[in-house]
C-alpha cells in the first residue's frame, strides 16, 4: 500500500499549502518572561471572537432591514470604537492578526 | 531512554519483521490488554523536529496499515517512562477500543481543490461596485456600517459560490465514503481541503470517482492523497486524568469535546 | 532538505531516485518534480500528524512545531453560543446553514 499524491498541478498545491502552513496559529509562550504576552494573546483572541460575532450579527440585521437609521449609527459607532481599541491593544502587545488565533483540534481554527 | 509512540494497534504482538523508526531505532509493540502501542526507543537529546523524522513517522504508519487497524499518534508523542505511557493508555482504553472499531477496514483519503478564488472575488467586487457607489452616509457610525456591510455581502457571495462548487465535488464521491471532514476556503484559492473515511472495499470506486471528478471540467485543480491512517476521524471523548498534568493553563493541550455530548464528570 | 529515508520510500517519480545523476534537462525536470512531490507529501503529512490523530500528551512535552494548542473553557463559550442560537432560533454567525 504505497501512498499516492495524485495531481496535475503539484506546484500550485505546494504553494497554496505553504501559505496555509505559515498561517497556523502560533504557540503561546508561557515562560515567565513572556507569560504576560501569552496571556494577552489569549484574552485578545477571545475578545476578537466576540467582536467578530457581534459584527456578523449586526450585518445580518442590516441585511434583514431590522435596524433603524439611528440604531445603525449607534451600533456602527460602537463597533468602530471596538475595532480601533483592538488595533491599539494589538499594537501595544506587538501582536498581529494571524497570531490571534487558536487551534481547536477537530474544530479547526477559532477565527 | 524515552519512548516515541507511533500508533495504537489492535494487536498485542505487532510487526514481525524489523521496521526502523526515528534515528534508525527498531520499532516494537508494547501490549496492553488486547491492544498494543507501537514505539521505538529515543535518545531524549536527539532533535526530532526534522523533515526526516516526520516522514519516518508516516512510513512506520504505512507499514502498520497493511496488517493492523491503526490509530496514529500525533507527531512528537514522547514518554520518559513506559509506566507513565501505560497509565495514559489505561485512561483512554475505552476510547481506543471505540475508535479501533470505528476505523477497522477503513482508511483516509484527502482531496484538495484549488479554484481561481482571487479572480472570482475580484469579479464579485466589481459587480458590486455600482451598487456601492451610492452616496456615502455622513455620520461616522453609519459610514462604518456601510463599509462593513459591503464587505459582508462580497464575502457572503464568495462563500455561496464556494459552497456550490463544493457541492458538485461532493456529488461525485459521497456514495463511496462513510464519513467526511471538510475545510472550506482555508485560503481564498484553496476551495476545499477534505478528508474522507473510506471502506477498504470501496477504495477503487472512490478513486475512480476522483478520476471522473478530475475530468468534469471547470477551471479547478484537484489533488488526491492517500491512503492514510484515519487521522481525522479519531475522537477521544474521555480526557482521562487529562487536566493540566503540572503544565501551565496556557500550555495545555486543547481537547475538544463534541458540543452535542453531555459533559462527562 | 529532506534526506532520503531508510527503508521504503513514500514517493517516487517514474523510477527516478534522488541518487541518480542529473545528465539532461529531462533529468533536471524529473528531479524538480521529485522535490515538489516530496514537499507536498511532507505538507500532507504535517497537515494530519501535527494536530490530528491520537492526542495524549506525553510527559516529555515537545512543542508541536509552533502550533498553538491551548486548553480553555472555550468549550463552554462555544456551548453557550450554540445554546443562544438555539433559543433565538437563528445562528449568530455564518450565513449558510451547515448540515450537521
Amino acid at each position: 500500500m504505497s501512498k499516492t499524491i495524485e495531481t496535475d498541478s503539484l506546484e500550485i498545491f505546494a504553494n497554496e499549502m505553504e501559505k496555509v502552513k505559515d498561517a497556523l496559529p502560533k504557540k503561546i509562550e508561557a515562560n515567565p518572561e513572556n507569560a504576560e504576552k501569552g496571556l494577552a494573546k489569549l484574552v485578545l483572541t477571545l475578545i476578537e471572537l466576540i467582536r467578530k460575532l457581534m459584527e456578523k450579527q449586526a450585518m445580518r440585521r442590516v441585511e434583514a432591514g431590522s435596524l433603524t437609521d439611528e440604531e445603525i449609527e449607534r451600533v456602527g459607532e460602537t463597533l468602530m470604537k471596538l475595532e480601533n481599541k483592538m488595533k491599539e491593544l494589538k499594537e501595544i502587545f506587538g501582536l498581529k492578526d494571524e497570531e490571534l488565533n487558536l487551534n481547536l483540534g477537530p474544530l479547526g481554527d477559532l477565527l | 531512554m524515552s519512548l516515541y509512540a507511533y500508533a495504537i494497534i489492535d494487536s498485542t504482538v505487532g510487526v514481525e519483521e524489523s521496521i526502523k523508526g526515528l534515528s534508525g531505532a527498531p520499532v516494537y509493540t508494547i501490549p496492553y490488554r488486547d491492544i498494543g502501542i507501537v514505539v521505538s526507543d529515543l535518545d531524549s537529546q536527539v532533535q526530532i523536529k526534522t523533515d526526516e523524522s516526520i516522514l519516518k513517522h508516516e512510513e512506520v504508519m504505512e507499514a502498520l496499515m497493511d496488517k493492523f487497524t491503526v490509530l496514529p499518534m500525533r507527531l512528537y508523542t514522547v514518554f520518559s517512562k513506559k509506566e507513565d505511557m501505560l497509565l495514559k493508555v489505561k485512561d483512554h482504553y475505552e476510547d481506543f477500543i471505540e475508535n479501533l472499531d470505528k476505523v477497522r477496514d477503513k482508511c483516509e483519503y484527502g482531496i484538495k481543490v484549488i479554484w481561481a478564488g482571487n479572480v472570482i472575488k475580484d469579479r464579485i467586487i466589481n459587480a458590486h461596485k455600482n451598487e456601492n457607489a451610492s452616496a456615502q452616509p455622513e455620520q461616522s457610525g453609519a459610514k462604518f456600517m456601510k463599509e462593513k456591510f459591503e464587505k459582508y455581502k462580497i464575502d457572503k457571495e464568495f462563500e455561496e459560490d464556494a459552497d456550490r462548487c463544493i457541492a458538485i465535488v461532493d456529488g461525485f464521491i459521497s456514495k463511496f465514503i462513510s464519513e467526511k471532514k471538510l475545510e472550506k476556503l482555508k485560503t481564498d484559492n484553496l476551495l476545499l481541503s477534505a478528508s474522507y473515511l473510506v471502506d477498504n472495499e470501496k477504495r477503487d470506486d472512490f478513486k475512480k470517482a476522483f478520476e471522473e471528478l478530475k475530468s468534469s471540467g471547470g477551471d479547478l485543480k484537484y489533488m488526491l492523497s492517500g491512503p492514510w491512517p484515519a487521522y481525522n476521524f479519531i475522537t477521544l471523548k474521555h480526557s482521562g486524568d487529562g487536566k493540566f498534568g503540572g503544565m501551565d493553563l496556557v500550555e495545555t493541550v486543547l481537547r475538544h469535546k463534541d458540543p452535542k455530548e453531555k459533559d462527562e464528570k | 532538505m529532506i534526506a532520503p529515508a531508510h527503508g521504503r520510500r513514500i514517493i517516487s517519480v517514474k523510477g527516478y531516485t534522488m541518487d541518480s545523476p542529473i545528465k539532461t534537462l529531462q533529468d533536471k525536470k524529473s528531479y524538480l518534480d521529485l522535490r515538489k512531490q516530496e514537499r507536498v507529501t511532507l505538507l500532507e503529512v504535517l497537515d494530519r500528524a501535527l494536530t490530528k490523530g491520537v492526542v495524549i500528551s506525553g510527559d516529555i512535552v515537545i512543542s508541536v512545531a509552533d502550533v498553538d494548542l491551548v486548553y480553555l473553557g472555550l468549550k463552554v463559550l462555544l456551548s453557550s453560543v450554540e445554546t443562544m442560537e438555539r433559543l433565538r432560533g437563528a445562528p449568530l454567525s455564518g450565513a449558510a446553514e451547515e448540515p450537521t
